[in-house]
């Protein structure tokens, strides 16, 4: 119990420096200026959103091998969160072009592509709600496992193909400095604490729910 | 709005929407208490 309680409070103290590391230390980048910062919080969503969906793939693969209750709830749990955390990446994104574009919504191949992926993922959770018990479970691994090939495809491949209007920032090719992986890599290792701190809550509730 | 204005309301819209979700987790919770006992 209290070593759980110092865990949440070192998330915490990370999560802090963070931000404030992020407003204190790192200078305006070419072309997109201060704004350049949110890359610090907007680029982690993205990553948990992926990686939360990559785990929600896992498990609903696990429960058409093996049946058990238990890759079901966490596979439901990952993508919620999966879901939950494209949409912040979503939102953080259109006020990122707000100042950069002047338009909160361009419908960009970056736009489009995370708009089809809610779309996908929204239709993850119709279908749950659409059917019940063995039937709702295996379709929505199914489902879950399908539309985990198009994560790679809508994240990664569409808005590299296609001419984008979305800065594609070479961490490690000089167009930003040490301070800012330092920032962006801390970032997202606080963010994946406080995932899999919501994720193992989201287990437990549906745990003691079923 | 300014540039840092931006990076600041971003930040908010993130902590904001984790501390929303926590809520949910919350009632959720506080809803099987009830249901137990």
């Amino acid at each position: 119990m209290m070593k759980n309680i110092i865990l949440k409070a070192m998330v915490f103290l990370w999560i802090c420096a963070v931000i404030v590391f992020s407003f204190t230390f790192l200078s305006p980048v070419k072309d997109l200026g201060e704004t350049a910062r949110i890359i610090v919080f907007h680029v982690p969503t993205a990553w948990i959103a992926s990686l939360a969906f990559f785990v929600g793939a896992y498990h609903s693969i696990m429960y058409l091998r093996t049946k058990k209750l238990s890759h079901d709830l966490r596979a439901l749990s990952s993508e919620e969160l999966g879901f939950f955390f494209c949409i912040l990446a979503t939102l953080t994104g259109s006020i990122f072009a707000k100042t950069v574009w002047h338009s909160f919504w361009n419908w960009d191949p970056r736009e489009t592509s995370i708009f089809v992926l809610l779309l996908i993922y929204g239709a993850y959770f119709a279908l749950r709600g659409a059917t019940e018990g063995e039937r709702r479970r295996t379709l929505a691994s199914v489902y879950a496992t399908l539309a985990f090939v198009s994560v790679p495809f809508l994240v990664f491949a569409v808005p590299r193909i296609t001419y984008s209007l979305h800065p594609d920032i070479k961490l490690g090719f000089g167009d930003v400095d040490i301070f800012y992986r330092s920032a962006l890599f801390a970032s997202v290792f606080g963010f994946s604490a406080i995932y899999l701190w919501l994720y193992r809550l989201r287990v437990s509730i549906e745990e003691v729910l079923t | 709005m300014s540039e840092l204005q931006t990076v600041m309301l971003a930040n908010l819209i993130i902590w904001i929407g984790i501390f929303l979700y926590l809520l949910r987790l919350d009632r959720m919770m506080r809803e099987l208490k009830k249901v137990s006992k």
